[in-house]
């Protein structure tokens, strides 16, 4: 009987770890922030990470002649 | 949006290790009290069958609590530990010492298990020496969760390894120094 109980005290403890290590997970600091697109359907949300930023503009060479 | 779900998903896997890996040590911690102050008679003799079921319990159950920790480190997608690495010590990719104290501690920990049901069959020399592995179970359980324990870094692992250490070196101390009564 007393392997019983010890057995149930074992499992009550592996929940209450269990509880503090979910509990304390730490969770995203911010919410990625989103670029909102104006379509023909309505409304887009696009993550602004998605995409890479645009290199320097290049202007092409004036033709010759 | 399947990113973001796949960055925000818990991980079942990993939580339950970390949890199951700090039971086992406060299990482990708790039956090398009740053994220690066993052998200090620190208990009225009538209380001693009792504790002795409650030491041997907690060896089981924290070694229960060591094949979840093993378990859970199989199914999670990030270790990919294998099952030799589990069992066998030092070949593991990832901190090999670290994670060999572990798998030491464990075997010591199924051999101390094992040995009360052959308990009979042993001299009390031997029985003693075995015993002594505790200690070294012990100590390759602390430094396992100190070298690889998410949990057990700076102050939190500190509190942790100092609270399951603490009494276990009082009651050793008091084991050492402290003459044991004679029964009548």
């Amino acid at each position: 009987m007393r392997g019983v109980w010890a057995t149930l005290a074992s499992v009550w403890l592996l929940f209450a770890v269990l509880a503090v290590l979910a509990w304390t997970r730490q969770q995203p600091a911010t919410q990625a922030p989103v670029v909102v697109v104006h379509g023909k359907n309505g409304q887009l949300l696009v993550p602004a990470t998605a995409g890479t930023t645009h290199a320097t503009t290049r202007t092409s060479p004036v033709p010759a002649g | 949006m399947i990113g973001a779900a796949a960055s925000t998903a818990v991980p079942v896997a990993w939580l339950v290790a970390r949890a199951a890996g700090l039971t086992a040590l406060l299990l482990l911690s708790s039956a090398i009290w009740l053994g220690l102050a066993m052998s200090l008679r620190l208990f009225p003799p009538l209380r001693q069958k009792s504790i002795l079921v409650w030491h041997q319990s907690l060896m089981w159950c924290g070694l229960g609590a060591v094949a979840l920790h093993g378990v859970a480190l199989l199914l999670d997608p990030v270790m990919r530990f294998s099952l030799p690495v589990l069992l066998v010590p030092g070949i593991a990719p990832w901190r090999p010492v670290a994670v060999a104290a572990g798998v030491l501690a464990a075997w010591l920990m199924l051999t101390l298990a094992l040995s009360f049901h052959v308990r009979r069959r042993l001299t009390q020399r031997r029985w003693r020496l075995l015993h002594y592995a505790a200690f070294a179970a012990f100590a390759c359980a602390v430094g396992h969760g100190l070298t690889a324990g998410t949990d057990m870094r700076g102050t939190t692992g500190l509190l942790v390894a100092g609270g399951a250490i603490a009494p276990s070196l009082w009651l050793v101390y008091a084991r050492i120094l402290v003459p044991r009564p004679v029964r009548a």
